[in-house]
């Protein structure tokens, strides 16, 4: 088992390595120039090509890329070129939130989108059935910017129980349920499929031959059976709603990665996106080994060597 | 709701000044703009908290580094400057009491005020000033708003303890209202050696509210200054500003910013124009509305055909009909732009709106006739083989979308076939600096006409905003003397003719001047909206 993880961290490296490059070629190969952004209104010639040269703009890619892998290796991602602060004390700042927003949003999805998706398949084509499998038709293809907006108006505006700014509990409500609903949809699908596969093998009806309660049936033999794959995509979402987060974020006020990103890409701060971007995939890679972690935790037959 | 209209209050100020020669500080007409009440009963109510809605926070408040319009707003709050503006249009003493400007315009001397003290205690004297112009100046600062604003400044002075002076290497007409901007407000230079990179987090200045705290992607609060009693003379004399707190909530989302507005989470916030008119029935705010300064257009870029023929510009200028493209674009909410200058910028030139073309799509077509253009099977124009065609460069705006379409319609009515191309506003500009583009929507905001300099000087073309790229030596030669004219009246006609050359020319096809809306919630009594579209709240309160 340990050496397991060990092999698998050990991984990350040229898998981060890899995205460090990309990051890097992607935001310096897209049309746009930070300099000009930057100046705006007050961009003379003379200005931006001053600006350019002092930022290091117009070495050949090769250098600036070395330049910056030298400081990521030793724990700088560089500073921002529109606020001069060091990117990694940047991200620090705005993480918490985000981690908070999503991590919220991974329990609400999983915990709504599990239950609706268990009721779902014990009452296989009734109309609890239906309208579940009608509600997640609905979550997964409502854009979040417009639920949003009107969760705002509705919780916020009319009925006044919710604040639309602020970073405290109450102001996580209305974010979480936006960002929660899409991935809870496809929970509650993904949880009614398996659950209707595992529903229709052997042991469980010899379970249900032994006299078990069918309470006991559904949680410990069906669901349990079930979830593998469903925690599978649990992991996957989570990068979903980490990238869910940018727009959530914007929509709701919060001071996380999300908005933090959107700011970077539209003023191209390079070292500002490569650091998101390589903070990001570091997450991911780890959450999902810990998920592929949790399977032995669920199934006992799962074993790493 | 009550709407109160300003009509190019900053204009008026200076067409006063003008009025007065060019004798400083400039005497000024126009009226100040109370917000809300005009006369405000009771007495000033001490405490409160004020909340600004804003989209973003600033890149930094560094004065002397920040690039964001936002900052100077905020700076102007916390900081001094050596000039103010009074609600008249009129220059005051702010850490300077008083100046002097050369006969040829290159030295100025100021005549500092001695009971000035820093946040951090430390006396605000003519070395502090000069240490920060100084800084603004130094390269390895990479001043980019400030630096711009000093223009062609040289060397400074600090004679004495309350003197001091800079050179100029030529005349420089916008200084005297760029020295009332918030970036150029005075810094503790005993803070920035001490603080480093924080200092642009919680800069130390010497204004009415000092800033307190930045919560990163949330919002900045500023506090009070007791100690204040240096304000200019237009404002009270005898204590600090009554409002205890002000608080810049960064709220991105347009829809929200509106929403908390009307819940009264946030106090003051602009109003897009969806929304100006279901704001109407709310009681419990008051709308301010004021000019752009500057214009949206359309612009040609003349090194790509078909836009290398002057023909075709003027052509399209008859084709358009702006009142329908303000009307779809922002609700008529705004006025149609006739030159490359708003009503709201010193030296509009009032004849501009008898000189420009006219919607005329008779003459559009005559024009490309007599130019050898003719109608091809499907009605679009050609010529020699080439069809009128050209994609537009645009924004992802709604507005602007909206007006482009407008303006697409009208141009396929007399032949002429336009492509929107929506891009990301950095590609845009990327694109239309290497000239890779045959046209495009733009915008600019800019208090002073020398915003010229930076959109035809052909100095500034590839790299800097002269996406025309046009290079004309005549034009060059009236844009360096209309940024160094020191007479006003003799700069206001310079920038007449330029108004006039650059219509000859059809660069662009100018849109329309926005109307900003500014919401108030309405507990807020005795504030004033300045000749920079800022709310003064120096003699304000919050009951």
């Amino acid at each position: 088992m340990t050496a397991y993880i060990v092999k698998r961290i050990l991984l990350v490296i040229p898998v981060l390595f890899g995205v460090s490059i990309l990051a890097f070629l992607m935001s310096h190969l897209v049309p746009g120039d930070p300099v000009v952004v930057m100046l705006g209104d007050r961009a003379t010639a003379e200005d931006a090509a001053r600006l350019r040269e002092e930022l290091g703009f117009n070495d050949p890619l090769v250098v600036q890329y070395g330049r910056y892998m030298t400081g990521v290796v030793q724990g700088d991602l560089g500073t921002s070129i529109r606020s001069g602060q060091p990117v990694l004390e940047e991200i620090r700042d705005r993480f918490p939130s985000t981690l908070i927003l999503t991590l919220c949003a991974v329990v609400a999805a999983s915990v709504v989108g599990v239950s609706l998706g268990v009721a779902a398949a014990i009452s296989k084509r009734g109309w609890v059935d239906g309208s579940i499998m009608a509600f997640a038709l609905l979550g997964i293809s409502v854009p979040t910017f417009w639920s949003g907006i009107l969760l705002i108006l509705l919780l916020g505006v009319k009925l006044e129980w919710l604040p639309i700014v602020g970073t405290g509990p109450a102001a996580l409500v209305m974010p979480t349920i936006v960002l929660a609903a899409p991935a809870a949809a496809v929970l509650a699908r993904m949880t009614r499929s398996t659950m209707l596969e595992v529903l229709g093998v052997d042991f469980v009806r010899s379970a249900r031959a032994k006299g078990l309660k069918e309470q006991v049936v559904i949680l410990r033999h069906v669901l349990r059976n079930a979830l593998i794959p469903v925690v599978t995509i649990i992991g996957l979402q989570f990068g979903g709603l980490l990238a869910g987060s940018v727009i959530v974020e914007s929509v709701f006020t919060r001071p996380g990665l999300g908005r933090y990103t959107i700011t970077a890409i539209q003023s191209r701060d390079f070292p500002q996106i490569q650091g998101i971007v390589l903070v990001v995939a570091a997450l991911y890679v780890f959450v999902n080994l810990a998920i592929d972690l949790l399977y032995a935790v669920i199934d006992p037959r799962i074993r790493y060597n | 709701m009550q709407f109160t209209r300003r009509n190019g209050l900053k204009a008026a100020g200076i067409a006063g000044a003008l009025a007065a020669g060019t004798r400083l500080p400039y005497g000024a007409l126009a009226a100040q703009s109370p917000i809300g009440d005009p006369e405000p009963e009771g007495e000033p109510v001490e405490g409160g908290e004020w909340v600004f809605g804003i989209s973003e926070l600033p890149d930094t408040l560094d004065p002397h580094k920040t690039g964001a319009a936002v900052s100077d707003t905020i700076l102007n709050y916390a900081g001094d400057a050596l000039i103010a503006q009074n609600f008249d249009g009129e220059y005051v003493g702010g850490v300077a009491r008083e100046w002097e400007v050369s006969e040829d315009g290159l030295t100025w001397t100021f005549n500092l005020r001695d009971d000035i003290t820093f946040h951090d205690g430390t006396p605000l004297t003519a070395a502090s000033v000069k240490a920060n112009f100084d800084r603004i100046l130094d390269p390895a600062t990479n001043s980019i708003t400030a630096a711009g604003l000093l223009g062609p400044m040289e060397s400074t002075d600090a004679p004495d303890d309350y003197t001091f002076s800079f050179t100029l290497s030529e005349p420089f007409t916008p200084l005297l209202d760029n020295l009332t901007s918030g970036v150029l407000s005075i810094a503790s230079p005993d803070a920035i050696e001490s603080m480093g990179d924080d200092f642009g987090r919680t800069p130390v200045l010497s204004g009415p509210w000092m800033i307190d705290e930045w919560r990163t992607g949330d919002r900045i609060i500023l506090k009070r200054n007791p100690d204040y009693r240096w304000a200019p003379e237009y404002l009270h004399q005898d204590g600090p500003a009554y409002i205890e707190t002000l608080v810049f909530q960064s709220i991105i989302e347009e829809a929200a910013r509106v929403a908390a507005f009307e819940v009264g989470e946030i106090h003051q916030t602009s109003i897009p124009s969806t929304d100006i008119e279901r704001l109407t029935s709310d009681d419990n705010s008051w709308i301010v509305s004021y000019d752009r300064e500057g214009v949206v257009f359309l612009e040609f870029n003349v090194t790509a055909a078909p836009f290398d023929d002057v023909a075709v510009r003027q052509a399209l200028n008859y084709a358009v009909n702006k009142q329908d493209v303000l009307d779809a674009a922002i609700e008529g909410y705004g006025q149609v732009a006739y030159g490359f200058l708003s009503p709201s910028i010193f030296g509009y030139w009032d004849g501009v709106e008898e000189y420009a073309p006219s919607f005329d799509p008779d003459r559009a077509k005559e024009i490309l006739a007599e130019a050898g253009w003719t109608a091809s099977d499907d009605g679009t124009l050609e010529k020699d083989g080439n069809r009128l065609e050209f994609t537009a460069l645009n924004l992802p705006t709604d507005a602007w979308n909206r007006g482009a379409q407008v303006v697409q319609s009208q141009l396929e009515d007399i032949g002429v076939k336009m492509e929107i191309q929506q891009m990301e506003f950095a590609t845009v500009l990327e694109e239309a600096q290497a000239g890779n583009h045959q046209a495009e929507f733009m915008g600019y905001t800019y208090s002073d006409p020398d915003i010229a300099f930076l959109w035809f000087h052909s100095s500034n073309a590839g790299e800097g905003l002269n996406l025309s790229h046009i290079n004309d030596p005549h034009l060059d030669e009236l844009i360096i003397a209309g940024r160094s004219a020191v007479d006003l009246e003799e700069r206001a006609g310079i920038y007449a003719e330029i108004q006039q050359y650059i219509i000859d020319l059809a660069l662009w096809v100018p849109l329309w001047i926005d109307e900003y809306y500014v919401g108030f919630n309405k507990s807020l009594h005795n504030a004033t909206f300045n000749a920079d579209n800022r709310a003064e709240l120096f003699d304000a309160w919050i009951d």
